[in-house]
């Protein structure tokens, strides 16, 4: 008894902290590291000023094409209108400047300055000026995390837009990614554009992935061809979110394709 | 050399605070920097690991449980800042378990050299260990996982044992210091 008295004088403080630290350590696991990333915002939020001019610079020229898109749209669903199909959605995005990038060698992530207080929801569409850039992963507060489409847990229905094959997407951790096909021998060349493709559950249909480098058609099971990201993720500084859900719901999306099929 | 201070008894709770404060202000600055990818700190995408050099700079004057501690901890933060499946405890406890270890045998002095080197053997460590994760996690091709690791690892472990001075010089000094203070050798 006296020992364990002993015992516990000696080591008392070294195992009230260690149990203080895992215990720590443990609840910042558990919330995503949303301390941290919080006071990094806080902290890099002055040197993020020259993004927002920057960005000022480019809204000029956005803005006009941003109006011309709009106004196609408009036209689009009126023309989709009376052909019944009213699954247009409210398309806003909001600018968001990149904090940080993934915290090891394994994940491909971001981390952009807007979060929860701005709208943005957990799977999240992410794009950037070239095309797709990836899904909100976690909020918080004031600050998000994405995955990126180069991450290799990534996957994608896409299609050729030239011949409307669909085959599947995955990152390589790198600007170039492998799509598989399903077909034996799908009509690809090279310089091919990639989109998302329209029977996509996580994206909306038609945005730009990337361009085909190099064919691998003789692969033993499927064909697949090598893509290069249109992207340059290396080099964004700011990328845009849209707010709302803009994925299709797969049942519609079936509907309205069997319904040109008949 | 720095004169032992002398200690009185309220200066003690005051030395305690600091350290901590230091403790705890290093290890939040390590998992800043390691979302950020400054101009000089990146080969090929990929930047040091701070949590990495932090745990080894804490473990070299340590017994092996603190170090293993220390990893656990700092691996438990790592997935927070990514994703915890798989976990970089197992990696991280390792690297303070080694570290440890070879404190207690002596085999190498502790100047930036040496440093540099278990740094740059425990980023090929964690990188491995993260392989095997992965490998066996089954979210991942095999063939992918190597060629990944063959990629990341080597840049990795020197951009870490390059970068560790910057972590590993004042932390020591205080560290030295403090158990100077504590009359402990």
């Amino acid at each position: 008894m006296f020992f364990l008295y002993r015992w516990w004088e000696r080591y008392r403080l070294g195992l009230i902290l260690t149990v203080l630290c895992l215990g720590g350590a443990w609840a910042f696991s558990r919330s995503q590291g949303v301390g941290v990333l919080e006071i990094f915002r806080f902290v890099s939020s002055p040197v993020h000023s020259d993004v927002t001019k920057q960005k000022r610079l480019v809204d000029a020229q956005t803005w006009q094409l941003q109006q011309q898109i709009a106004d196609l749209e408009s036209r689009n669903q009126t023309l989709q209108k009376l052909l019944d199909q009213d699954s247009i959605k409210n398309k806003q995005a909001i600018a968001a400047a990149i904090l940080g990038r993934s915290a090891d060698n394994w994940w491909q992530q971001l981390t952009l300055n807007k979060g929860q207080t701005d709208g943005i929801e957990v799977d999240a569409v992410v794009f950037a000026p070239g095309g797709l850039v990836g899904r909100v992963t976690t909020v918080s507060q004031q600050t998000s995390r994405v995955l990126l489409i180069s991450d290799p847990t990534t996957r994608i229905g896409v299609s050729v837009t030239r011949s409307r094959h669909l085959g599947i997407f995955q990152g390589q951790s790198s600007t170039e990614a492998v799509i598989t096909f399903f077909e034996k021998d799908p009509d690809v060349k090279v310089g091919d554009t990639i989109v998302t493709s329209p029977l996509s559950r996580l994206f909306p249909p038609g945005l730009l992935i990337g361009r085909v480098k190099s064919l691998k058609l003789e692969q033993n099971y499927n064909p697949q061809v090598i893509v290069e990201l249109s992207v340059p993720i290396g080099q964004l500084e700011w990328v845009s979110v849209y707010l709302h859900d803009q994925t299709s719901p797969p049942e519609k999306t079936v509907s309205s394709q069997s319904a040109s099929v008949e | 050399m720095i004169k032992p201070l002398p200690l009185r008894k309220q200066s003690l709770l005051n030395l305690h605070l600091w350290n901590s404060g230091i403790i705890l202000g290093s290890v939040l600055l390590c998992s800043v920097m390691m979302l950020l990818r400054l101009p000089a700190m990146v080969l090929s995408g990929i930047g040091p690991n701070w949590l990495l050099v932090w745990v080894v700079t804490w473990s070299v004057k340590r017994t092996t449980l603190q170090g293993t501690m220390a990893g656990i901890c700092l691996g438990l933060i790592q997935d927070g800042l990514t994703a915890s499946q798989p976990t970089h405890t197992m990696g991280l406890a390792l690297v303070g378990l080694l570290t440890g270890r070879l404190n207690t045998k002596r085999f190498l002095q502790e100047d930036f050299i040496s440093i540099a080197l278990i740094v740059f053997a425990m980023a090929l460590m964690v990188e491995a260990t993260a392989a095997i994760q992965f490998g066996l996690g089954g979210t991942h091709r095999l063939e992918d996982v190597w060629l990944h690791f063959r990629q990341t690892a080597l840049s990795s472990a020197i951009l870490s044992s390059f970068w560790a001075p910057v972590v590993y010089f004042p932390l020591n000094r205080w560290w030295e210091r403090y158990h100077r203070l504590l009359g402990i050798e």
